[in-house]
């Protein structure tokens, strides 16, 4: 009796969730009716527009990490994480690295996965490696980019080469960190030391529960880096950057500054790329394409609901030294 | 408590919730590609119907671990807190007040502005103030074949803004056009020349650029405004002006204003 009582409670209490998304759907009806009276100035509607392009982009990705986080934390047993992967510390990581291969997920949806990988017990600098090679190193990225630019110019390889030497080179030097977990958020740190104290009553349970801790982890930081990313192409104009295209060194910090700020998905950033590639040098395109897939304005937002000020400053200053390198040394010899 | 529970559950289905409900009227409605390429069409709302069935799933769930898991967490918190406040000294009880209040204003602030921008500002297209911030034919994919194939007839504003830069315009001139777009002044303020463009889209709008035929139409400002939509027909023909960027222009039969279109992008 209890238990039929407690079923019906639970779809009850369903019902209404679902109900309050469909009340939510009547609202933005409404709303759309009033035409012109809600209108936004030009400026003001464009940074909304903006705003919530990134947004509505990234969500799905975002969503989808989500579950692959929930899959990875809660439902694929241990055993098979210790037999797939080998003990050496480096080989770990560069076997992480190529994991965006099985999980193909642009870089947003890849943060809720780093952290489910930390909540299961990896280290710092593993998810560090897999976060920053996944975006790069995954099935999808790597057809758009050859989609977009074949193997001319070298652009493809060095994407992915570089892609793969980067991460492991950033999880090397995070894995000489004495206490790794010093570089994790104070709350994040609690949140994954009480993963292993909870004993919810099953799976599902738990998968449950910890979507929504995600999604409230989350989704204030997508939010936040997406209004930041349309302020930003607001209020930055970008002939500035063009401009300074056919310059070996300007071209490749100017493409970087606009990886970072334009913060589009890694799965598709070539085609847009491509779209300058006439403008820009090579090892520039190679720069905007591995430091746009690593870091940008929201991804900083996402992932500082995990780690410390301090471990961003440096992961990011790393990754853009190493663009950097790598993009004007492909200059000097193209 | 409640905050500790609203902060760690109820925030993040709040928003989503939202964005959600945003996404699925506008995929319903057809304005799903003012934000997104078409390509993502499918994936956005499949994603978002799987997260839906999961956050409504996720609402009962909640009921039985939240008060325990959050109090668990609430303490621990209390204990970090306290191991790494270096000072002696209690916080005064204004100031912990505030600080306990601050973050609730901060996440209501924030789910009504993500309401007010996703649910309730109506889904505008980009401006021609964007249009005029980003540089007018850099960008749309390279000028080629695929530009070149197909009949004249069939040729949006892209496709023509595509092959007039090739060859310095040599390929369009004498042969006749008619399309579509918005009227974007010219970067040099001329009053002879304005561009009827299109945003062209690769990935989503932030990404969007203005790719546009520059339209010969003397004192256009007295019939079009900025922003406004046309359908131009017309022949291109060498520049009369040899001092301007524009070797070749369009020299129109007709320019009829018209309303926006539904897909006002080109993909």
């Amino acid at each position: 009796m209890a238990a039929v009582a407690n079923r019906s409670r639970t779809f009850a209490l369903a019902g209404i969730a679902a109900l309050t998304l469909v009340a939510a759907i009547s609202l933005r009806a409404i709303t759309d009716r009033a035409g012109d009276a809600l209108a936004l100035p030009a400026a003001l509607a464009d940074f909304v527009a903006l705003s919530l392009s990134v947004f509505i982009e990234s969500l799905p990705f975002v969503f989808l990490g989500i579950l692959l986080s929930t899959v990875v934390q809660v439902w694929v047993p241990q055993s098979i994480i210790d037999r797939v992967l080998p003990r050496r510390p480096a080989l770990r990581r560069a076997v992480l690295s190529v994991t965006g291969v099985l999980l193909p997920v642009c870089e947003c949806g890849n943060v809720p996965l780093a952290r489910g990988l930390m909540m299961r017990g990896f280290t710092v600098s593993e998810a560090a490696t897999f976060l920053l090679a996944a975006p790069v190193l995954n099935p999808v990225t790597i057809i758009t980019t050859y989609h977009a630019f074949g193997w001319s110019d070298g652009i493809l390889a060095a994407r992915i080469v570089g892609g793969f030497v980067i991460a492991n080179l950033a999880g090397w030097l995070l894995s000489r960190s004495a206490d790794q977990s010093a570089l994790l958020t104070d709350g994040f740190r609690a949140h994954c030391e009480h993963q292993h104290d909870r004993h919810p009553d099953s799976r599902m349970q738990r998968s449950l529960v910890g979507i929504a801790e995600e999604t409230s982890a989350l989704m204030p930081a997508l939010i936040i880096g997406s209004a930041l990313a349309g302020a930003i192409q607001v209020g930055a104009p970008r002939d500035l950057l063009v401009a300074l295209g056919s310059h070996p060194l300007w071209s490749v910090l100017a493409l970087m500054l606009l990886a970072f700020i334009i913060a589009i998905c890694s799965s598709v950033d070539a085609f847009f790329i491509l779209s300058l590639s006439a403008t820009f040098l090579p090892g520039s395109i190679v720069a905007f394409l591995l430091f746009g897939a690593m870091m940008d304005v929201k991804m900083l937002a996402l992932l500082r609901t995990t780690f410390t000020a301090r471990a961003l400053a440096l992961l990011t200053g790393l990754v853009a030294l190493c663009c950097l390198v790598i993009g004007w040394g492909l200059n000097l010899v193209a | 408590m409640w905050r500790e529970q609203f902060d760690r559950y109820w925030r993040g289905l709040l928003l989503s919730g939202i964005g959600i409900a945003a996404i699925a009227w506008l995929a319903a409605t057809g304005r799903l590609g003012w934000y997104v390429h078409p390509r993502y069409f499918w994936f956005t709302v499949t994603l978002c119907a799987i997260a839906a069935v999961a956050l409504c799933a996720a609402v009962p769930a909640l009921r039985r671990t939240p008060r325990e898991s959050a109090a668990i967490d609430a303490v621990h918190d209390a204990d970090v807190d306290h191991h790494h406040s270096p000072g002696p000294e209690p916080a005064r009880p204004a100031r912990a007040a505030l600080m306990r209040v601050l973050p609730v204003i901060g996440g209501v602030l924030l789910i009504a502005s993500t309401a007010a921008a996703l649910l309730v500002a109506p889904p505008t297209t980009l401006s021609v103030a964007t249009a005029q911030q980003r540089q007018v034919n850099t960008g749309g994919g390279p000028a080629g074949d695929a530009a070149a194939a197909g009949e004249d007839a069939d040729h949006d504003a892209r496709d023509w803004a595509l092959l007039l830069r090739q060859g310095g315009g040599a390929l369009v001139e004498a042969r006749t056009a008619e399309f579509i777009g918005f009227v974007l002044p010219g970067a040099d303020g001329s009053s002879d020349i304005f561009f009827a463009a299109r945003f062209v889209v690769s990935c989503c709008a932030v990404d969007a650029q203005p790719l546009g035929v520059p339209v010969l139409s003397p004192d256009w400002q007295a019939d079009h405004s900025e922003g406004s939509w046309v359908a131009v027909e017309g022949v291109f023909v060498a520049n009369p002006d040899v001092t301007s960027d524009q070797p070749v222009v369009l020299r129109p039969f007709t320019i009829t204003p018209i309303d926006e279109p539904n897909d006002p992008y080109v993909y």
